[in-house]
């Protein structure tokens, strides 16, 4: 029996508008974000070398993957589900896109993702998200049956020109 | 660190790219990762919750991070005058945490451009007891010896 109802069906090719991230690509955020992944490039750096071709300090190649976050004032989810003990910790912003309303409370994995690198953000740039659901699948593996949920992202500046193109995979399964 | 860039003609095909190796991976460095990127999926800091609820073996090294490394090796490899331009990667097995990784890479193509040349590569992510987890391939873009800079940002040429 199948787990791919018309009701989830339903969101393949829903987009969400567009999104800009709270924060621009801050110098302190880009510090934190090369050490967590151990890549302390000297070009990630305000000291970064000019005669490139970005000429000066760049973000990691995927930190405009992760540009949306939670702003000031937002609905904190980590504080509401607090009392939750089933609640997973996800939920945080996802660019404007609705929650899949028959998946809530599947479990998520990530499954993996294709990513289209076009330039690295720039020290101070302000970054857009536009996403949508580009399919929504089932799979039947060893484990059971599960939902494969692909998400579709183009990263631009606040000038429209295009950083990074991102399709991930998401598993979801009941949990 | 990036590397100075190969040339085009110098890559051949079977070329093994220098392995990236990160690692062990604690749990310190799972909530830092999880901290700077603001993801707070318990499966990588709360490992009651990621055992008991879950059903997971242990806390597991984040998907997301595991992609950090993958692009930092291309651009590692692909220098500053190169172009780390595609990468895909399906998570096949599950990295837990206190596992040290390490990222590979081997030259499967190389298809040759007006201005540049393209290099097809094969990419992977191991631990330590050479279990494969991240199965991929990745185009990183290269300069002739003797060719134009490559143009920046990058935008491909009409066939690649």
């Amino acid at each position: 029996m199948t787990m791919l109802t018309p009701e989830i069906l339903a969101y393949v090719g829903v987009s969400a508008a567009t999104e800009f991230a709270c924060d621009p690509v801050e110098q302190g955020a880009v510090r934190r974000y090369a050490q967590a992944i151990m890549d302390e490039d000297p070009n990630y750096g305000p000291d970064a070398p000019t005669d490139t071709p970005w000429g000066g300090p760049i973000a990691p190649p995927l930190f405009v993957n992760h540009a949306i976050r939670r702003p000031l004032g937002a609905p904190d989810i980590v504080q509401e589900r607090a009392k939750d003990p089933h609640f997973d910790g996800t939920g945080a912003p996802s660019g404007g896109l609705p929650p899949i309303e028959p998946l809530k409370g599947f479990a998520v994995l990530n499954g993996g993702a294709e990513f289209e690198l076009y330039r690295y953000a720039r020290h101070g740039e302000r970054v857009q998200v536009t996403q949508r659901y580009a399919d929504i699948t089932e799979k039947t593996s060893s484990k059971g049956s599960m939902i494969l949920v692909t998400v579709e992202a183009e990263i631009r500046t606040a000038e429209n020109e295009l950083l990074l193109r991102a399709r991930r995979t998401l598993i979801r399964r009941p949990a | 660190m990036m590397r100075a860039t190969p040339r085009f003609e110098d890559v051949e095909v079977g070329l093994e790219l220098p392995p990236l190796v990160k690692g062990p991976l604690t749990t310190a460095h799972l909530m830092r990762w999880s901290a700077s990127m603001e993801n707070w999926h318990k499966i990588h800091y709360d490992r009651t919750f990621a055992q008991e609820h879950d059903h997971l073996p242990d806390l597991l090294i984040n998907g997301s991070f595991k992609q950090q490394f993958v692009l930092q090796f291309l651009k590692d490899w692909a220098g500053p005058k190169g172009w780390p331009w595609k990468s895909s990667f399906q998570f096949r097995a599950m990295n837990k945490v206190g596992e040290t990784l390490t990222v590979w890479g081997r030259v499967t193509g190389k298809r040759e451009m007006k201005g540049y040349g393209l290099v097809d590569i094969d990419t992977g992510v191991t631990n330590e007891h050479g279990v494969e987890s991240t199965p991929g391939k990745a185009v990183v873009v290269l300069p002739y010896r003797d060719g134009p800079a490559l143009p920046y940002p990058f935008v491909a040429e009409a066939g690649a």
